[in-house]
């Protein structure tokens, strides 16, 4: 056997690594169908033993336990904390254990290799920090199953970035059904709002990633756009709500596709022009010889951007809201480019 | 197999030695070789995960560790011949669940996927997500991508790809320049909407990136594509080269990561409540259609010809809406309809 460095030089000598205290807490955890009183866990489970005092000194041990806790719960592990029947409320009493029959993946859970060839592709997706290291911890426990996938597809690279600064306290938001605030920039309105919403879905439709949430505030679901939250999303703290039906999302996806329906634009692009090969293969009509095309849109001010980046190549000719936006826009730039003006005004 | 290059942190640590378990049980005999190979980690992270392991376990009734509370494998193997067995093993023998947002993950990208024609049937794509949704520990998280419509180009190129032809198309390229390419196309890669082809361009005798959107006109040809694994294709998008321009920008902070792509360097000065930065562009013809597309958040500082190309191009798109030079301090934001 190798030999261990066991704790016997006394308390804060031994240094086991971070991940060697996880998984002796998980299998004890695992092997327990009572479950283990804090106190057993932390004089005895490997990595918190070596450190425990006792005499009682232990708080420190007793927060490192709090935290390891959150750790492995948000691997998935259903770590579960039983009340004594005899003293219920009793912190000290409290139990702990993992139900091995919600740890283990269901054995209907399996994967062709095309599957997990599929997979590893939707994993590559993500460049975002913490999506990308989702999918990839799914790989690992998937990996498991000694399933090897077929070849990588090769030539062939999608990826999907995020760059929205609340998708992340959002997503994590979603997953603690935590009722979060936030500043909201309408267009439209003189200022940016504070709106207090229980977010229900996280989005992403025509490139722009949305949020639908129960707006405390108005009582009543709306949807927001997330590049218009200004600054900071914040969790408001001992709020947490009921999880939303499933399939929310294809609901709100419905809607959304439903809304774009509604809008149309018709636009004149200047033909041979970039704005009439890439407009062009999004209209849903056309008169090639006017060059004239109708498109959908969700959402006229996201649209405005987008027409007034083609300049001269795109002219909108109706909705009027939509032709006076974008002109808005052309003469904002024309006007902070200016010869001579040293800052937009 | 997947690469990595960043160290793994505990928390992945633990997930890679609770997964590591049960693939060692349900392979019974496994080279060290072939398992590094199989969770691309490597050789050596494999073999000091084994020694944990074999001396891992349960703290048993005494709370001290013995012998048959813990893991143990066949030591002769590992030592000679670089073999794992695991001959007793504690507490764990099946794959652990996913977590809610690890599934979401795996589900959105699947949901992003399912816009390219790379992919399998949606009815075997609704089985997948089926399937992730049963594993997960709870109800995956409501994250979701809708589908858009593929470019129907991309099937087209996807052929060529994997069939290694030439492929032919009309281009018009940022300049407004058009004209037919004959390229060996390489690589497809996207950018969340935005669909690109890396290809060797026979025309300009160099590996360039082709926006699908911009294509027209394709043909698959007869003709292989010539043999490029010498040359180097780039993993990302945008390249920066010397005949690049330099341009001083304002931007409001928030914009920055929008335009993270063309940033110079990361270094940025605070002017007036607004970030200072330097782009890097290949042309100002680039520039225009990024300045005006993001109308209030960049203002050009310098080059002046910089600002006066932005300037005309907009001064442009008014004359079609038979707009004068527009007045001074115009900056109301536009009506926009409720959503």
């Amino acid at each position: 056997m190798i030999a261990r460095v066991a704790g016997g030089g006394g308390k804060g000598d031994s240094r086991i690594p971070v991940e060697d205290r996880l998984f002796s807490l998980v299998l004890a955890l695992l092997a327990t169908e009572t479950g283990l009183l804090k106190a057993e866990i932390l004089s005895t489970v490997r990595g918190y033993a070596e450190r425990f005092d006792t005499s009682g000194q232990n708080a420190n041990l007793e927060r490192q336990f709090e935290r390891d806790k959150d750790d492995i719960r948000e691997l998935g592990i259903p770590l579960e904390t039983v009340e004594s029947p005899d003293r219920p409320g009793d912190n000290q009493a409290l139990r702990y254990r993992i139900p091995k029959g919600q740890y283990d993946l269901p054995d209907e859970v399996r994967f062709t290799p095309d599957e997990l060839a599929l997979l590893g592709l939707a994993a590559e997706v993500w460049r975002e920090a913490s999506l990308s290291a989702d999918s990839q911890r799914a790989l690992t426990k998937l990996r498991s199953l000694g399933i090897e996938p077929r070849d990588p597809v090769i030539g062939y690279a999608p990826r999907l970035r995020v760059r929205d600064a609340a998708f992340e306290p959002l997503r994590q938001a979603l997953d603690r059904r935590q009722t979060v605030r936030f500043r909201y920039f309408k267009p439209g309105e003189p200022e940016a709002r504070l709106r207090t919403v229980n977010p229900l879905a996280v989005i992403l439709h025509e490139s722009r990633w949305h949020l639908h949430a129960f707006d405390l505030d108005a009582n009543g679901p709306r949807t927001f756009l997330l590049s218009r939250i200004i600054k900071a999303v914040t969790p408001v703290a001992g709020s947490t709500f009921e999880a939303p039906p499933a399939g929310i999302q294809d609901r709100v996806i419905a809607e959304l596709n439903e809304l774009r329906l509604r809008n149309s634009a018709d636009l004149a692009v200047t033909a041979g022009s970039d704005a009439e090969v890439r407009l062009g293969k999004r209209a849903v009509e056309g008169d090639e010889d006017a060059g004239v095309i109708r498109l959908h849109y969700t959402d006229a001010a996201v649209l405005a951007d987008e027409l007034a980046a083609y300049g001269p190549e795109v002219r909108v000719l109706s909705p009027e809201s939509l032709r006076e936006a974008v002109r808005e826009r052309l003469r904002a730039v024309a006007a902070a480019h200016r010869d001579g003006v040293e800052e937009a005004s | 197999m997947a690469k990595r290059t960043k160290p793994l942190k505990a928390p992945d640590k633990l997930v890679f030695l609770l997964s590591f378990v049960p693939y060692l049980l349900e392979q019974r005999v496994v080279d060290v070789a072939e398992a590094a190979q199989h969770f691309g980690m490597t050789e050596e992270e494999i073999r000091d995960a084994v020694r944990l392991i074999a001396t891992s376990g349960l703290p048993g009734a005494t709370g001290t560790y013995q012998p048959n509370d813990l893991f143990d494998i066949d030591w002769d193997s590992f030592e000679d011949d670089d073999v794992i067995v695991i001959v007793h093993h504690v507490a764990i023998d099946d794959a652990p669940r996913l977590s809610a947002r690890e599934a979401a993950a795996l589900i959105a990208g699947l949901q992003y996927l399912s816009a390219s024609p790379e992919n399998a049937s949606s009815a075997s794509l609704a089985s997948l997500m089926a399937k992730l949704t049963a594993g997960a520990s709870a109800a995956p998280s409501r994250l979701a991508v809708a589908e858009t419509e593929a470019d129907s180009s991309l099937a087209v190129i996807r052929s060529a790809v994997t069939g290694g032809r030439q492929l032919e198309f009309d281009y018009r390229n940022a300049l407004g320049q058009a004209g037919r390419r004959r390229v060996d196309p390489l690589r497809i890669l996207s950018q969340d909407a935005d669909w690109y082809l890396q290809a060797y361009c026979h025309t300009r005798e160099d590996v360039r990136n082709f926006r699908v959107d911009r294509m027209s006109g394709l043909a698959v040809t007869e003709v292989p594509i010539d043999d490029h694994s010498d040359r180097e294709v780039p993993d990302t998008l945008f390249q920066v080269s010397d005949s690049d321009l330099d341009v001083v920008v304002d931007v409001a902070p928030e914009t920055i990561p929008l335009l993270a792509d063309y940033l110079a360097d990361s270094t940025s000065v605070e002017v007036d409540g607004r970030m200072r930065v330097t782009l890097r562009l290949a042309h100002v013809h680039g520039l225009k259609r990024l300045v005006a597309g993001l109308p209030g958040l960049v203002t050009v500082v310098a080059p002046a010809e910089a600002r006066a190309v932005v300037a005309e191009w907009a001064t442009a798109g008014l004359a079609g809406y038979g707009d004068e030079a527009p007045p001074l301090g115009d900056e109301n934001g536009a009506e926009t309809p409720d959503r």
